[in-house]
């Protein structure tokens, strides 16, 4: 006999609020409905009603943790409705900001997968690694969060010691390497909990449309850092990790080899950081009107905004947020199908969703 | 890699793409938007999304649909006769959601599928978010 337990909207396991109705048979799940909208604030509607100064500030609200990357991507696609390109040196600092910003979402994501498969240990030792993270963001942004860094032709703030950011930099990497990489690659429990859990399959990623680690952790290997470029990633050497068994330790491994290609890609960064202006200035601003898209890959995947403005106006006209939890969470129905109920939150996990940025 | 003509070949579309605010926009004619993805599928192209833009007055809703092709960011918009257009669900799991959420917030009809319950503000009204009429 089937019968259905519901997870969530509000559930220890979760991070954030969504509802999962799971179809058991037994133990073991044969069916599964997604539930969003718990987080439902009608941002899309909002920034018709904002100027291209408050946009900015209200879009760096749609997620807590990508706060940068929304902001980023909200400001590729004005610039190009404005024709005010950033100067090299704000490319620079965009590519350090977005790489710590994903060296901050994997360590934290980590840290929440650990405390998951009972391994309460490496959560404080990933949270402890975070805070440090978070202490370089401070020490650029001056803030913990929404950093304020993005704006329309550059950035707020300039990078002035970049070599102390490094040494930062560099120590982190060093804890990390010793810490959380090993036993994140090496340890049974680890390996026992997450081999072979939670499949998605290569076929089913490439129909769901799934992006970022999830989709490399089942061979996709789609990365717009480098089919896309943006930034200053052109001139930034790095790998873009793949794994083929589309499992929950899969999404691991691509995570925690991400980690080190971001301090690989932040190296080089901080080192050629080319000197000169940080902004176009303060010149007031003309909008062409019309439609300009931007794609940024986010630590969980490609974010695309699509901003429209119409002519004299000073707010836009229609902002549309394609975030990638949207299209990864889909995919959880076809990962939890034949799994353990017991395995479900580490499952669901597993694809570091944010219902916070799904929901906007 | 497939080229931009090959997809304005399989279309029927003698029109070059033309690049605007960082997408390559094709005017397919009179190509529906299910032959658009299957053309898409052949490709091997990725969607993205679907933006709906309400337009000024009466004049209806625009469809703007979203695909990456090895990192080329390729768009196709469609003129909305009425309240409707076919839904292109069993051509791309991928839109599932996106055909939801454009049917709740503008009370688009994707016709050819069957809908689940609502998206984001099950239990309320198609229509109620974005679509000033509605809204009103």
């Amino acid at each position: 006999m089937s019968y259905k337990i519901p997870m969530g909207p509000y559930h220890p396991a979760l991070e954030e609020p969504y509802k999962l109705d799971l179809i058991c048979d037994g133990e073991t799940i044969c069916d599964a409905k997604l539930h969003i909208g718990f987080n439902f604030r009608g941002i899309e509607h909002l920034a018709e009603t904002r100027n291209y100064i408050q946009v900015v500030a209200l879009m760096e609200r749609v997620c807590g943790i990508c706060s940068f990357i929304h902001t980023l991507t909200l400001c590729q696609a004005m610039e190009k409705l404005t024709g005010h390109a950033p100067p090299p040196r704000a490319q620079y600092i965009r590519v350090i900001m977005g790489e710590l910003e994903r060296l901050h979402s994997h360590v934290l994501w980590a840290g929440i997968a650990a405390k998951l498969m009972g391994f309460k240990t490496m959560f404080m030792t990933c949270f402890e690694i975070r805070e440090k993270v978070m202490d370089i963001l401070q020490a650029i942004s001056g803030n913990r969060v929404n950093y304020s860094m993005n704006r329309i032709g550059g950035v707020n703030r300039d990078i002035e010691d970049p070599a102390a950011v490094l040494a930062m930099v560099e120590a982190l990497e060093k804890e990390m390497a010793h810490t959380v990489i090993p036993i994140f690659t090496t340890s049974t429990t680890a390996r026992s909990r997450c081999a072979g859990i939670g499949v998605l399959s290569h076929e089913k990623a490439t129909s769901c449309g799934v992006v970022g680690p999830n989709a490399r952790a089942s061979g996709v290997p789609q990365d717009l850092r480098k089919s896309a470029p943006y930034a200053a990633y052109e001139q930034m050497e790095f790998d873009v990790p793949v794994q083929p068994d589309g499992d929950v330790r899969a999404r691991l491994l691509v995570r925690a080899l991400e980690i080190m290609e971001s301090c690989k890609i932040l190296r080089q960064a901080l080192a050629k950081l080319p000197p000169g202006e940080i902004s176009t200035g303060d010149a007031k601003l003309v909008f062409t009107p019309g439609t300009a898209t931007s794609r940024v890959e986010a630590p969980r995947g490609e974010v695309m905004y699509s901003v429209s403005w119409k002519e004299n106006s000073r707010n836009p006209s229609r902002v549309h947020v394609r975030t990638p939890t949207y299209v990864n969470m889909p995919a959880v129905r076809w990962m939890v199908l034949g799994a353990r109920l017991a395995d479900t939150p580490l499952i669901q996990a597993s694809i570091d969703p944010c219902y916070s940025c799904t929901d906007r | 890699m497939i080229s931009l003509d090959t997809i304005r070949e399989r279309l029927g579309v003698a029109d070059e793409f033309t690049e605007s605010g960082g997408v390559c926009w094709l005017a397919v004619g009179k190509a529906s938007v299910r032959d658009v993805a299957a053309v898409m599928n052949s490709c091997e192209a990725r969607f993205i999304t679907i933006t709906a833009y309400q337009l000024m007055g009466n004049d209806g809703l625009r469809l703007e649909y979203h695909w990456d092709l090895c990192g080329r960011l390729l768009g196709f918009s469609f003129l909305l006769a009425g309240n409707s257009i076919d839904s292109i669900f069993d051509l791309c799991e991928a839109v599932d959601w996106i055909e939801r959420e454009i049917h709740e917030e503008y009370s688009v009809e994707f016709l050819g599928r069957a809908y689940e319950p609502l998206l984001l503000r099950e239990g309320d009204a198609p229509g109620v978010n974005l679509r000033e009429e509605f809204a009103k």
